[in-house]
C-alpha cells in the first residue's frame, strides 16, 4: 500500500534530486542539453563562477534579508490579530474569515493585482501621494517586502489563535486572581505560552519566503529588477531565458543549504510519533 | 458560571479590540475591494490609478474571454488539479496508514522525509524533472512535456508529502482497537482500511485533497515550463495576460482584475466551504 507515493516521490523528488547534484557539476547549456548525458564534467566550475560572476551573492542575500523582514513583520500583526479575535464578540466568525483571504489567494492572483496597484500611474502612487516606479529601483525591495507581508502574515496569526484556544483557563484565572491588568497578563501570562506555536510559524514564513518564486515572478516579471532578483528568479532566469542550466542548478543547490537550517530546527519542533504506545 | 469564566478569560479591552481589528481589516480589504473595484473600471480608469470605477464595466467579465485564453486555461487547471485532489488524497490515506499502523525500520525516517520534502525549493527540480521528462520522451517514445500528464505526474508528486502528513496526524488519533475489531471478525486489511477507516477520516482526506487541488490550481512555476499552449493553466494564463500589458497599446488593467478575480473565486470559495478542516489542517505542521 505504500508502493503508490513511494514510486512516485523517488521518480519526480528524489531522482530529481540527485540528478540536479549530477547536472550542477556538467557544462550544460543549450546546446549540450539535447545529449544531456554526454555534456562535459567540469567538477565545481559551476559552483565557482556562480559565486564569482553571477548575480548568486546579491541574490542570497536579498532572499535571506527580505525573508527575515517579512518574517519578523508578520509577528506582531499576527499575534494582534490573534490575540483581538480571541475574545468572544459579535460578527467574530466573519472577522476570522476574512483575516485569513490574503493567505489562502493565490500567489499568482495577489501578484497580478499588487502589479496594477504599484504600477507607475497606479492607485499606490495615488493613494499614497508618491510618484515615480514602484516595481524597478530600490523600492521594488519595500514593494516586495509589502506583498509578502500582506499575504504571509495570517499564518502566524493561525498558529497564535491555535495556541490561544487550548490555553487553559486557569492561566487566565491565575492572572486574575494577582489582580493581572490587561497588558500584564498579555506581556507575561499569555504571550509566552505562545512561544512554540509562534516559533514553529516564523520558521515556516521564513522557509515559504526564501523558496517563494511565484510572488516575485509574478509580481515583477522577468528579466527582474535587480534590486527584487531573489534566488528561485535567478535560477529560474538562468535555466529558462539564458539557458545556462548546469550554472542554474548549481545555485538551485547553493538554495537548498540555505533551506537546511530552518529545516532542521522545524523537523526538531514538529511531533514525530505515529500513535499512541507505538513506537 | 460560563459569562463570568468568560470575563475572566478577556484578554483586550474592547476599544482597543476594535481599533486593532479596524486596522487590520481595512489592511485586508482595501487591496481587495480594489481589486473588486478595478474589475469593474474601464481599462483607463485602472491605468490612470482612479480609485473609484467610471462607471460599471459588467463586460470586461464578457471580454476577457476572447482577449485570453482564460476559459481554456480554466479548464486545464480544473482537469489538473482535481484529477492531482482526488488521486493524492486516496494515495496518502495509503501511505499514512502504513505508516501509522505498522511498525518497520525506517518509519520515523519516512515521516521526517515528508516534512523535509516540503521545503525542497521548486526551482530546484525544475530542470531536473524536465531533463527526466524529455529523456524519457527519447527512451520510450511517449511525448510527457506539453502533455496534462506532466504536470498531473509532477503536483500529485509534490502535494503527497503534505497530504500524507495530514492524513497521518488525522489517522494516529483513531483507536487502533477499531482495526482490530474489525480484522477479529474477518476482514482484510484492503476492508478495514477502505470500509472502517477511509469513512472515519474523511476530514483529514477532504483537507489533503483541497490542499492538493490548490497546489496545482497555484502552481506557476512548473506549469510555465512543462506546458504548451494547449495545456497551459489558468495560472500560467493569467502571468502570461499580465506580463503582456506594458509597453505599447493601451494595457487591459480592468480586464487583467477581472480575470484575476475569477481564478481567484474557486479557490475562496473552496477555503470557505471548508474552512473548518482546513484550519485544522493548517495547523498539524506542514510547511504549505
Amino acid at each position: 500500500m505504500f508502493l503508490p507515493g513511494g514510486v512516485l516521490t523517488l521518480l519526480v523528488i528524489v531522482v530529481p534530486l540527485a540528478l540536479a547534484l549530477y547536472i550542477s557539476l556538467l557544462d550544460l547549456d543549450q546546446y549540450s542539453i539535447r545529449e544531456w548525458v554526454g555534456a562535459e564534467f567540469i567538477g565545481f566550475e559551476n559552483y565557482v563562477e556562480a559565486v564569482r560572476d553571477s548575480n548568486l551573492v546579491h541574490a542570497i542575500g536579498l532572499s535571506v534579508g527580505y525573508s527575515a523582514l517579512v518574517t519578523v513583520g508578520c509577528l506582531p500583526i499576527g499575534l494582534a490579530a490573534a490575540v483581538a479575535t480571541q475574545d468572544r464578540f459579535k460578527g467574530r466568525g466573519l472577522v476570522r474569515s476574512v483575516l485569513l483571504v490574503p493567505y489562502v489567494l493565490p500567489a499568482f492572483v495577489v501578484g497580478s493585482t499588487w502589479r496594477i496597484i504599484f504600477q507607475p500611474d497606479g492607485v499606490a502612487n495615488e493613494v499614497l501621494g508618491t510618484s515615480g516606479l514602484w516595481l524597478n529601483g530600490p523600492r521594488s525591495f519595500w514593494a516586495l517586502v509589502i506583498v509578502q507581508l500582506w499575504a504571509g502574515w495570517p499564518l502566524v496569526y493561525l498558529l497564535a489563535a491555535a495556541g490561544l484556544q487550548s490555553l487553559d483557563v486557569t492561566v487566565h484565572e491565575a492572572a486574575a486572581l494577582d489582580g493581572a491588568g490587561w497588558w500584564a497578563k498579555l506581556r507575561h501570562v499569555v504571550l509566552p505560552q505562545l512561544r512554540g506555536p509562534v516559533s514553529l510559524a516564523l520558521v515556516i514564513s521564513f522557509l515559504h519566503n526564501v523558496n517563494s518564486f511565484t510572488l516575485p515572478f509574478v509580481l515583477f516579471g522577468v528579466p527582474s529588477p535587480y534590486d527584487v532578483e531573489v534566488l528561485p528568479v535567478l535560477t529560474y532566469v538562468e535555466s529558462f531565458q539564458n539557458f545556462e542550466f548546469g550554472l542554474s542548478v548549481a545555485m538551485a543547490v547553493v538554495s537548498l543549504v540555505l533551506v537546511a537550517i530552518p529545516m532542521a530546527v522545524y523537523l526538531r519542533a514538529v511531533r514525530l510519533d505515529t500513535g499512541r504506545g507505538q513506537r | 458560571m460560563r459569562a463570568r469564566s468568560e470575563e475572566v478569560a478577556r484578554l483586550l479591552p474592547a476599544p482597543l479590540r476594535a481599533a486593532v481589528l479596524t486596522v487590520l481589516l481595512l489592511v485586508v480589504l482595501g487591496p481587495l475591494a480594489y481589486m473588486a473595484l478595478a474589475s469593474v473600471s474601464s481599462d483607463l480608469a485602472v491605468a490612470r490609478g482612479a480609485l473609484w470605477p467610471d462607471g460599471f464595466h459588467l463586460d470586461n467579465y464578457a471580454k476577457i474571454w476572447s482577449t485570453t485564453n482564460l476559459g481554456r486555461g480554466l479548464v486545464n487547471s480544473l482537469l489538473v488539479a482535481g484529477a492531482v485532489a482526488v488521486v493524492s488524497a486516496f494515495v496518502a490515506l495509503l501511505s499514512a496508514y502504513v505508516l501509522v499502523r505498522y511498525a518497520f525500520r525506517g518509519r520515523i525516517a519516512v515521516l521526517r522525509a515528508l516534512l523535509a520534502l516540503q521545503s525542497i525549493p521548486g526551482t530546484l527540480l525544475l530542470l531536473p524533472v524536465f531533463v527526466l521528462f524529455a529523456s524519457a520522451a527519447t527512451a520510450l517514445g511517449v511525448t510527457v512535456i506539453g502533455t496534462r500528464w506532466a504536470v498531473l505526474i509532477t503536483y500529485l508528486t509534490f502535494a503527497l508529502p503534505f497530504s500524507t502528513w495530514v492524513m497521518v496526524t488525522y489517522l494516529r488519533e483513531l483507536p487502533p482497537e477499531l482495526d482490530e475489531a474489525a480484522r477479529v471478525d474477518g476482514a482484510s486489511p484492503w476492508r478495514v482500511l477502505t470500509r472502517v477507516i477511509a469513512p472515519l477520516s474523511w476530514p483529514g482526506l477532504v483537507v489533503s485533497g483541497v490542499f492538493a487541488f490548490l497546489l496545482g490550481w497555484n502552481d506557476v512555476l512548473f506549469a510555465s515550463v512543462l506546458t504548451n499552449p494547449d495545456t497551459r493553466t489558468a495560472a500560467v494564463e493569467l502571468q502570461i495576460f499580465g506580463a503582456s500589458q506594458e509597453g505599447g497599446a493601451l494595457p487591459v488593467y480592468g480586464q487583467l482584475m477581472a480575470a484575476a478575480l475569477v481564478c481567484a473565486v474557486p479557490v475562496v470559495a473552496l477555503y470557505l466551504v471548508f474552512q473548518r478542516y482546513l484550519v485544522a489542517g493548517l495547523t498539524t505542521g506542514g510547511v504549505r
